[in-house]
């Protein structure tokens, strides 16, 4: 699976641009975070890596920004594995390890799509990749 | 600082020879025969002989616990000595006591601030106290106390900003100046209350997320999360306070460190003792204290604590063998912002660990808020510092208190709740006239109209506001106009917290409901103003 974060500006915001692609293409896709409002919208994808490709071409003909997904930075050095962010993850790509330290998978993370755990960190350990 | 042990006894010396005597032929017995049947409990002085001598047996408290499953009580009590235990959490009663010296001319402050975190006066001209929880005026919720005590003992500058009315004998008014540890005459680490035995788990009923003291929590009970250290704790392998007390020397911040007595809010019969703390901060190191901020609560201290805890009876061994499992707190509701919060069940730190509970039937994510790996880190530190000889153990001069109780605040007025200020709404149905609505406005002489179904349940509101927009723009239906994310109150809640709801959602009214989400009447800005402007 590959995972990209799918930029609609607000005037292609009305048009069924996700649903196109899906029956052009005959992919599915998976969106796994969805956010619109007036001034566009931003939604998390994961499309089958097979298809990636054209799937990603198909969505930037109709004027969509695609970029691939950047997940949190975690400054080791500051973070003290309390593992306050744990629970606050909701595709579970933060985990506790048996010594209780605390790593984070970075394939697995929405990073900026998502950001629930950033302002959970007592540290501020955890930051928004720009 | 390494004590020797001819400054640690205060037992009469013909007692200390005989025991010491006692000990020794334990001792070569221990050697010889693996083992002293005789022993059935030994003294910090002669645990003090052990370390001196460099046959201390100490083990962490986790590797004592499986020793006890493994061998048992007897046997764990005559190999083990010394037990050590930790615990990392963040503790807002932390602070730390400054005494800077005196300026010329001098000056005795009035008001004083670190890096902009006003630290408070608490008498004579030059000695200050950082509070960990008091905010930075420029950096409010990012930067407070605890950070300037960090910054302190990473060996950073800080700017000084001070204050005074001025004397005859302290005449200077205003003082700036930049400071470093190395300044300072005394930088005392001074916890009123830390080392929890144990604590609450916190979880959320409401719709909206909350930032507490006990962390980010999801709506809709999405998320959980706990503090405390459980089986690692100090005062939950000691329950009875036999071994800790006044003038224990324990792990503080990476340095040696005394117990001064119980901590604020000590309530042993419910087992959440607290110890009070002092430590020299110019010999803490930064990765066992740390300034940390909690978004929208505020500012706080991360201390680290490790107490050794001497093995002298098998009963203390088998004290120190109490597991996760054995360990339980409630689960409370932080949604109800009242002092008795609703208890939703209880769980054991073993289901906490695991990172997963289950509350109301639906398994939730728990976070533990207090650093385990830290608490690990920090009892085989203590426990290396004692094999080494460099850490010495104390008994108590006194014990703390087993029968100190937590009392609520008293207070002389009374609470007002919502149900005393609400008033019946106006409300309409979703299909009714834009005009028919405007005109309940003005008869009414109300500024919010509820909207309600057949059943007297809320569907969204609409303001004076919305009809005068809804003209201007020539919006003909009402529901084009409807607010349908709702912020509401209950009968039950305090008018404080419902003010606070209007206030942080910038909202002028909140319809009244009930469980079952049918309006009740509702209470606006105004009438909170009436009610406080009124007495």
């Amino acid at each position: 699976m590959v995972r990209v974060l799918l930029k609609f500006s607000k005037d292609i915001t009305s048009e069924p641009i996700t649903s196109q692609v899906i029956m052009e293409q005959g992919t599915p896709i998976n969106i796994l975070t969805a956010h619109i409002d007036q001034r566009g919208g931003e939604i998390l994808v994961e499309i089958p890596s097979v298809h990636a490709e054209r799937v990603i071409e198909a969505f930037r003909k109709r004027g969509v920004i695609v970029e691939s997904h950047k997940p949190v930075n975690v400054d080791k050095e500051k973070c003290i594995n309390c593992g306050a962010c744990f629970s606050l993850c909701p595709i579970n790509a933060i985990k506790i390890n048996e010594d209780f330290s605390v790593t984070f998978n970075d394939e697995k993370c929405l990073g900026n799509a998502c950001q629930l755990c950033v302002d959970a960190c007592p540290v501020r350990a955890i930051k928004v990749s720009e | 600082m390494l004590l020797s042990v001819g400054e640690l006894p205060y037992i009469p010396f013909g007692i200390i020879f005989s025991k010491k005597y006692f000990n020794w032929n334990c001792h070569l017995l221990r050697k010889t025969l693996g083992g002293c049947n005789t022993l059935e409990k030994r003294t910090v002085t002669e645990i003090n002989e052990e370390i001196r001598r460099g046959d201390v047996q100490v083990l962490t408290v986790e590797e004592m616990k499986k020793l006890v499953e493994e061998k048992g009580v007897k046997k764990a009590f005559k190999e083990v000595h010394v037990v050590t235990t930790g615990t990392f959490g963040a503790m807002c009663s932390s602070g730390a006591v400054i005494n800077l010296g005196h300026s010329d001319p001098p000056i005795k402050i009035h008001r004083a601030w670190i890096n902009d975190v006003e630290v408070s006066h608490p008498g004579a001209a030059v000695d200050l106290y950082i509070g960990a929880a008091q905010m930075s005026e420029t950096k409010p919720f990012e930067y407070g106390g605890g950070h300037v005590i960090e910054d302190l003992i990473r060996g950073k500058e800080v700017e000084l900003r001070a204050i005074a009315y001025g004397t005859a004998c302290y005449p200077r008014t205003r003082l700036e100046t930049l400071i470093t540890k190395d300044d300072l005459n005394q930088f005392i680490l001074l916890n009123f209350r830390n080392c929890y035995q144990r604590y609450v788990c916190a979880t959320n009923s409401n719709d909206e997320i909350l930032y507490t003291y006990m962390g980010k929590l999801l709506p809709h009970f999405g998320n959980a999360t706990f503090s405390g250290a459980g089986e690692l704790n100090p005062l939950m392998n000691d329950p009875d306070y036999e071994t800790i007390g006044i003038g224990t020397r324990i792990f503080l911040g990476g340095a040696q460190g005394y117990v001064i007595g119980e901590g604020t809010q000590h309530e042993p019969g419910n087992q959440m003792g607290t110890i009070m703390v002092r430590g020299d901060c110019k010999k803490m190191k930064p990765e066992f204290i740390r300034g940390a901020a909690f978004t929208k609560y505020g500012t706080t201290l991360y201390v680290g604590i490790g107490i050794p805890i001497p093995i002298l009876n098998e009963e203390i061994a088998k004290k120190v063998a109490i597991r996760d499992e054995e360990i339980f707190i409630p689960v409370v509701d932080y949604g109800v912002p009242r002092r008795e919060r609703p208890r939703l069940g209880r769980v054991s730190y073993k289901e906490l660990k695991s990172g997963k509970i289950i509350v109301n039937g639906k398994t939730v994510k728990v976070s533990p808020l207090s650093s385990l790996e830290k608490a690990k880190e920090i009892a085989e530190t203590l426990k290396s510092w004692i094999a080494e000889g460099t850490f010495y153990l104390s008994a108590p001069v006194e014990r703390l208190p087993l029968d100190t109780v937590f009392k609520p605040m008293k207070q002389t007025k009374d609470i007002v709740f919502v149900e005393a200020l609400m008033r019946p709404a106006a409300t309409c149905k979703e299909n009714e006239d834009i005009e028919k609505v405007a005109q309940r406005i003005i008869t009414h002489s109300v500024n919010h109209i509820v909207v309600v179904d057949a059943q007297g349940k809320l569907r969204g509101i609409i303001t004076s506001w919305d009809i005068t927009r809804a003209v201007a723009e020539n919006k003909k239906s009402l529901t084009d106009i409807i607010i349908r994310k709702v912020i509401t109150t209950t009968p039950d809640e305090p008018v404080e917290a419902a003010a606070r709801k209007m206030t942080q959602h910038n909202i002028s009214a909140l319809p009244v409901i009930n469980r079952e989400g049918k309006v009740l009447g509702i209470i606006t800005s105004e009438d909170v103003a009436k009610l406080i402007g009124g007495k």
